[in-house]
């Protein structure tokens, strides 16, 4: 597959690139962000892919979380692709902030008039590693996976339906349980229906109950000051109740002061690469 | 006497062989053997300066030529070509020959002017001695003198009394007589008779009287036996050896003694005949009475050497010793007393109050003396992989104190021991101590802990019992827990980085962490400034844990309740991060600038146990 580089900076003595290419899943065009540490000039890097929250692109993550340092530290490549299909003109994409452009919720949908472009699951967990692995200096055998908000709800379930898949995943404010959320309910609906089964194979808390594979060990920050989590759209307490009782190992923290925003994500992006560092480099 | 021999063989050789040049050396070298004094009758002393050896001249073969001229006749000799190779030998040998004479000459000179010193010392001593005699002699002829003439005097005087006395004596009895006549002439008849019967009564007792008529003093003299027994010890003493002056006692030598001995050493002050020494000590105690009644015992060793070596004493013990000389003549004065020490008896490791990390280790020991020592040498040796003891790799020496930080190195394995050591020497070698430099390795200390705390054997796991100690029975010291039921562990005083387990169950509410050996003890961990620690509290539905600073801890969730706690501590960084060690799983970093050592702690907020696990090379992930 053709990537078509859009732009490129040096950054932290890496380079900060974007490209473009015809994404086979998604038919459409997608731009994704990547960050190539200077290890990768000599050395297979593993590869950390990022998945961004509502209304986000590909390139907020890139200019305001600061992940750069750190990645360049641990010799980490940092994949942060686009939040949903774009251009494909479809109607009430853009109606909503929460639902259709900017916001594709990491699942295959099955409903129209959404099935046939709106397979972020499959371009995040299939199409995009390949791509990566085929065009850059990578260990494909080591990835993690990490995300905010919509993304650390798609980082959550690729992880836990791709056992032994990801070395390491960690996420800021997760939506973890999207099938008692309204947010969830509201993207589920559209993009899978109304039966309700079908929306679980989504929902992370619901994984959780009957994950079984390789041991996980996951990373969850949330501002307390969030105002999501106030409106209960995050709802974290249902997770982390069902992974004390599946024994899946979770640390959890509430961090005072902190909101949505990037600000938040900015401030605990080092701790999760090194995080993720300690698998990925193991 | 070999001299006669040789100088009547091989010198003769040689006069026959070169008569002008070699005749003169020859005859001065025979001057000097005729120089030797015999003086006195005496034997010539024969010293010992090798010169047997340096006689041994070889035969000469006959082809000795002279360096001279022909005049000797043998002018075959000087025939060229091959003789002349045998020329210049026989010529070095001659040379050589004439060095050993001079050597021997220069020996006689030497054994001459010794003999001269000899006789000029035997000189001088003769003379003062009979210079002792005589006047001992003139003295006693002085005393001798003045105790006559004391007697004369005195008996003179008393002949002189008793003829005064006699005199008296006579002119009493003509006085009586003269009165008797008188009264006898006496014409007055009335007169007469009465005072003649008073004068016949006093004539009549008179006559009776008896008259002394002896010498009051005898007549001779009375002359005592001279006493002159010293006079003749001193003649005696002239021929005889004098005895001894003190020996001067050395002080001790470094390493000269152990544990239960002393190897003393003297010498004599002058150039005394000295049959045998008596070598006197005694020990030094320290609370020796002011009365010498209950004076410690001395001991008493007869030597013929000028040194001996003293067995059978206490370690680390003062001694008094002083020596004297004897002869037949007699016993010298003691020498001065010098004081020895033995070598104190080896110090005892510590091993509970050990402690070491990958670059360093901690011993204390105990001095194993009951009086101070000087200092102490601490000995180390690497065991090797096959387990094999090496040779002692290390040693430092000058500890003042009983501990000692060493340097070692990561991943090693090594036997430390110590010694102790006074002027005496270094005592034997401690028990060592097997010290692994894998991990951060300490015991718990002891007498921190809350009186409610008890410890299993091996000193690594504490336990909270159940049943309530009454206020009362709790022995609170100065330096334990009084609340939070806690104690310290003892941690080596190196900055770098730590790493340890604690091993806790499910149930048991515990605080784990860090925390400045000041901490409060009325406090409990985590609550104040100067402790950090992982809690754990178990409520009937879940598991709560807390990261307590100052009070303050972070609002998280942990969804698996860690068993085996790794707790990793990085001075340089300052930071103290625990994990799930089972799970490998980061749990918490804490970040401090630790401005002093600090000491691992463990509490026990209900009744369980906790176990600590240490000397555990730290997981790369620990340190990231």
């Amino acid at each position: 597959m053709a990537l078509t580089q859009v732009s490129s900076n040096k950054c932290a003595g890496g380079f900060q690139k974007v490209f473009e290419h015809d994404s086979t899943e998604l038919k459409c065009k997608m731009k994704f962000a990547i960050y190539l540490p200077p290890k990768a000039e000599t050395d297979k890097c593993p590869v950390l892919y990022w998945l961004s929250g509502l209304t986000c692109t590909e390139q907020n993550f890139i200019t305001k979380a600061g992940s750069q340092l750190a990645a360049a530290e641990h010799g980490i490549i940092v994949v942060a692709p686009d939040t949903s299909p774009r251009g494909c003109n479809i109607e009430g994409e853009d109606e909503s902030w929460d639902f259709g452009t900017g916001a594709g919720f990491y699942v295959n949908a099955t409903q129209d008039p959404w099935k046939t472009n709106y397979r972020m699951y499959s371009y995040v967990t299939e199409e995009l590693p390949k791509l990566i692995n085929a065009n850059f200096s990578t260990d494909p055998d080591r990835m993690s996976i990490s995300g905010h908000s919509m993304g650390g709800h798609g980082a959550l379930i690729c992880a836990l339906k791709n056992p032994g898949k990801y070395k390491a995943v960690s996420a800021f404010a997760p939506i973890c349980n999207p099938v008692q959320c309204p947010w969830g309910q509201k993207a589920f609906t559209g993009y899978l229906g109304a039966d309700r089964s079908a929306w679980e194979a989504y929902d992370a808390t619901v994984l959780a109950a009957s994950y079984s594979g390789p041991q996980l060990d996951i990373l969850i920050d949330q501002g307390r000051d969030d105002q999501f989590l106030s409106a209960s759209q995050l709802l974290p307490d249902n997770l982390i109740a069902v992974c004390s009782e599946k024994k899946i190992p979770v640390v959890f923290r509430l961090q005072p002061g902190y909101d949505h925003s990037y600000f938040f994500i900015y401030s605990f992006i080092n701790d999760h690469i090194k995080h993720h560092a300690k698998y990925l480099n193991a | 006497m070999d001299l006669n021999d040789i100088r009547g063989g091989r010198l003769a050789v040689i006069s026959e062989e070169s008569e002008q040049q070699d005749f003169s050396r020859e005859s001065s070298t025979m001057e000097a053997y005729n120089v030797v004094p015999e003086p006195g009758g005496r034997t010539f002393q024969r010293f010992s300066v090798n010169t047997n050896e340096s006689l041994r001249f070889e035969p000469c073969e006959d082809s000795c030529p002279s360096p001279t001229g022909a005049e000797d006749g043998r002018d075959d000799v000087f025939e060229k070509g091959e003789c002349e190779g045998e020329i210049a030998s026989i010529r070095n040998q001659l040379q050589g020959k004439v060095a050993e004479m001079e050597n021997f000459a220069g020996h006689l000179e030497e054994i001459f002017l010794t003999v001269e010193e000899n006789f000029g010392r035997q000189e001088q001593h003769l003379e003062q001695h009979y210079n002792d005699v005589l006047q001992t002699l003139s003295q006693r002829y002085d005393d001798r003198e003045t105790g006559l003439q004391e007697e004369k005097k005195s008996k003179l005087e008393s002949l002189y009394k008793q003829l005064v006395a006699c005199g008296q004596a006579l002119d009493t009895s003509k006085e009586l007589i003269e009165t008797a006549q008188e009264v006898y002439r006496c014409q007055d008849e009335r007169l007469f008779l009465k005072t003649v019967m008073p004068i016949i009564k006093r004539v009549e007792e008179f006559a009776k009287e008896d008259i002394d008529l002896s010498l009051s003093t005898s007549l001779e003299f009375s002359t005592p036996l001279a006493d002159l027994s010293d006079v003749k010890t001193m003649m005696d003493s002239i021929n005889v050896v004098p005895a001894p002056s003190a020996p001067v006692i050395n002080p001790q030598l470094p390493n000269s003694a152990t544990q239960t001995s002393l190897h003393v050493c003297w010498s004599l002050f002058s150039d005394d005949t000295v049959e045998y020494y008596e070598l006197y000590y005694r020990p030094v105690l320290e609370d020796t009475p002011a009365d010498s009644t209950c004076a410690p015992q001395e001991s008493k060793v007869k030597v013929k050497e000028t040194h001996c070596t003293v067995t059978d004493l206490l370690h680390n013990a003062q001694y008094e010793l002083w020596v004297t000389a004897t002869n037949t003549t007699g016993i010298s004065p003691a020498s001065e007393k010098a004081l020895y020490m033995t070598v104190p008896s080896p110090p005892a490791i510590k091993q509970r109050e050990c402690s070491s990390c990958p670059e360093a280790a901690l011993i204390r020991w105990e001095s194993g003396n009951t009086n101070p020592v000087d200092s102490y040498i601490v000995e180390l040796s690497e065991t090797g992989t096959v387990g094999a003891e090496s040779n002692i790799t290390e040693s430092i020496v000058a500890v003042p104190t009983c501990q000692c930080l060493i340097q070692l190195q990561a991943g090693r394995q090594y036997l430390i021991s110590v010694r102790a050591v006074n002027i005496g020497g270094p005592s034997d070698r401690s028990d060592a101590i097997t010290i692994s430099t894998t991990g951060t390795f300490f015991y718990l200390l002891e007498d921190t802990a809350h009186p409610c705390l008890s410890m299993s054997e091996d000193g690594f796991t504490i336990f909270y019992g159940d049943e309530e100690l009454p206020i009362t029975a709790m022995a609170f010291e100065d330096n334990t827990f009084t609340r939070c039921v806690a104690i310290l562990g003892d941690l080596i005083p190196v900055r770098g980085r730590h790493y340890w387990e604690v091993e806790v169950d499910d149930e048991t509410e515990f605080r784990v962490g860090v925390a400045y050996e000041d901490t409060e003890r009325d406090g409990y961990l985590g609550a104040n400034g100067s402790s950090w620690c992982m809690r754990h509290i178990r409520t009937p539905s879940r598991h709560k844990y807390e990261f307590l600073h100052n009070g303050w801890s972070p609002d998280l969730r942990i969804t698996v309740h860690p068993v085996r706690i790794g707790v990793a501590l990085d001075y340089d960084r300052g930071t103290l991060r625990f994990f799930n060690a089972n799970l490998e799983q980061h749990l918490h970093t804490f970040h401090c600038r630790f401005h002093n050592y600090v000491h691992p702690c463990f509490s026990l907020d209900n009744p369980g146990a906790l176990t600590v696990h240490n000397g555990i090379q730290a997981p790369d992930y620990t340190f990231i």
